[in-house]
C-alpha cells in the first residue's frame, strides 16, 4: 500500500522524484498565496513559511542545476517565475519555518526529501548528552512541521479543486506575480484541521 | 561536526526490521568488529571504511564500558563512518615517470623505452609515492533513534549514503530504507495511493494540466 514501509521504497521513491518536484513549488505557490502563514491543523497550529534566499532549477530529465536564484525576496522574484514559465522544475529551495518561537532555515532537495544546511533556533544547554537531546528534538520538530506541510499539500493535490482552481490560479501567479482571490481558500485546506500528522515529536 | 555543532545536512532512512533485545551486549561488539582499521601497509591504495567516535576519528573502540557514553546516548546511537583512501596527485605522477623514462633511455641509448620496462617504472614510483601519501580522509556522522526506528546519516551524497547502508547492514544486520515523503501520509492511504499516480502539473501559462515526466 502507498506511503507504508517496503524493502524497495527507496527504489520506488527514486522512481517517482515528481512527488518532491511538485510539493516544491506547492510551497513556494502556497507560502506566497497564504502570506507566508498556514495553519496546518491540530496538534502543528499555526506556522510561518517562506522562501529564504535560494531556489534553484533544472531541466526535467537532468539532476543537474540549471538555474540558481539567491538573495533577498527570492521567492517573489519575476526571474525565479520565469524559470517555471519556461518549464524548468524546482530542483531544491531554501525554507525559513517559524513555529512559536523557533525559527529554522532549511534546503530541500531531492526524492528522499533529503535536508541541507538545515540552522537549528538557538540553544545552548549544559553538556554533552542534553546538547544532542536538544538537538535532535528541534530536528524532530522541523521533520515534523515539514510533514504537516507535505499532508496538507497531498490533500491539496488530490482534490478536485486543484486543476479547477489551484493550478490555473498557479499558473496565472507564474505569469503575472499575482494571486487571484478565488485561490486564496481552498477545500483541501479547509479539512488540513483533521488531518494532521499522526505522531507527536 | 553536524550532530553537536553546526548545520545538518542529511538524509532520512527507516530501518528495517526490529531492534534486537540484547542490542546492549550484541552492538558493541558488532560496532568493533566493524571499526575503521589502519590498513596493515602503508602500500594499501584501496580504499578502507569503517565506524569511528563522532568526538574524535581516531577512536574505534566501542566495546569498554567507557567507551558506551560516548556513542549510545539514552536511544540516539552515533557513531562516524570514516572512509580513508590515498589518492597520488596524478600530473605529479606523470611528471616524475616521464623523468624516469627519460633517464632511462639515455642511460641505455635508446629512443624509447620498451613497454615492459616503463611498466616496472610505474609500478615502483606508484609504490614509492603511495608510501610518501597521506590519505583522503572523510568522516560522516550517523545517528539512529533505536526507539523510533529512523537514521539519518549526515551526507547527501549518493556514494557515501550507498556505503553507510552496506555498513550498517553488516554491523547491526539490519537494513535500511531510504525516506519517502509518501511516508508522511501513512495513515491516509488513499490519499498516498492517489498522489502516487498524479503526473507532474504544467505549470507554464499556456500549458495543459499535466505533462509527462521522464
Amino acid at each position: 500500500m502507498s506511503g507504508q514501509r517496503s524493502s524497495d521504497g527507496g527504489e520506488r521513491s527514486a522512481g517517482l522524484p515528481h512527488l518532491t518536484v511538485e510539493f516544491f513549488v506547492w510551497l513556494w505557490f502556497a507560502s506566497e498565496r497564504d502570506g507566508g502563514t498556514m495553519n496546518l491543523g491540530e496538534p502543528i497550529g499555526v506556522v510561518d513559511v517562506w522562501v529564504e534566499e535560494r531556489l534553484s532549477f533544472r531541466a526535467p530529465e537532468e539532476d543537474r542545476a540549471r538555474a540558481v536564484f539567491t538573495g533577498e525576496n527570492t521567492g517573489s522574484a519575476m526571474e525565479a517565475r520565469a524559470a517555471l514559465a519556461a518549464g524548468k522544475v524546482v530542483r531544491d529551495l531554501q525554507l525559513h519555518v517559524r513555529r512559536e518561537e523557533r525559527e529554522y532555515t532549511v534546503t530541500l532537495r531531492g526524492p528522499h526529501l533529503d535536508l541541507a544546511g538545515v540552522k537549528l533556533p538557538p540553544h545552548a544547554p549544559e553538556g554533552e548528552d542534553e546538547l544532542l537531546y536538544e538537538r535532535m528534538y528541534l530536528y524532530e520538530d522541523l521533520w515534523y512541521v515539514l510533514g504537516g506541510l507535505y499532508r496538507r499539500f497531498a490533500l491539496e493535490r488530490v482534490a478536485p479543486a486543484w486543476r479547477a482552481q489551484t493550478l490555473p490560479a498557479l499558473r496565472h501567479w507564474v505569469a503575472t506575480g499575482e494571486i487571484p482571490e478565488a485561490a486564496e481558500t481552498t477545500e483541501a485546506s479547509e479539512d488540513a484541521d483533521d488531518a494532521g500528522p499522526s505522531v507527536a515529536p | 561536526m553536524g550532530l553537536f555543532k553546526g548545520a545538518l545536512t542529511l538524509r532520512r532512512y527507516h530501518v528495517d526490521g526490529e531492534l534486537p533485545d540484547d542490542f546492549r551486549e550484541r552492538f558493541p561488539e558488532a560496532l568493533d568488529d566493524h571499526a575503521f582499521k589502519e590498513p596493515a601497509s602503508v602500500l594499501h591504495a584501496e580504499e578502507v571504511v569503517g565506524w569511528c567516535h563522532v568526538h574524535n576519528l581516531l577512536d574505534t573502540s566501542f566495546a569498554q564500558p567507557a567507551d558506551r557514553q560516548r556513542w549510545l546516548y539514552n536511544h540516539y546511537l552515533v557513531a562516524g563512518l570514516r572512509v580513508d583512501k590515498k589518492v597520488l596527485p596524478s600530473k605529479l605522477f606523470r611528471a616524475h615517470l616521464d623523468k624516469r623514462i627519460a633517464a632511462w633511455c639515455e642511460q641505455n641509448q635508446r629512443n624509447r623505452a620498451p613497454a615492459s620496462v616503463r611498466q616496472e617504472m610505474k609500478e615502483a614510483l606508484e609504490q614509492e609515492m603511495m608510501a610518501k601519501t597521506l590519505p583522503r580522509v572523510q568522516v560522516h556522522e550517523f545517528c539512529w533513534n533505536l526507539a523510533d526506528g529512523w537514521v539519518f546519516f549526515h551526507s547527501t551524497s549518493d556514494n557515501a549514503n550507498d556505503r553507510f547502508r552496506k555498513l550498517f547492514r553488516n554491523t547491526f544486520g539490519l537494513g535500511t530504507t531510504p525516506f519517502s515523503p509518501l511516508d508522511f501520509l501513512t495513515d491516509l492511504p488513499d490519499v498516498a495511493e492517489s498522489l502516487e499516480v498524479q503526473g507532474i502539473s504544467d505549470y507554464r501559462p499556456d500549458g495543459s494540466d499535466e505533462r509527462g515526466w521522464t
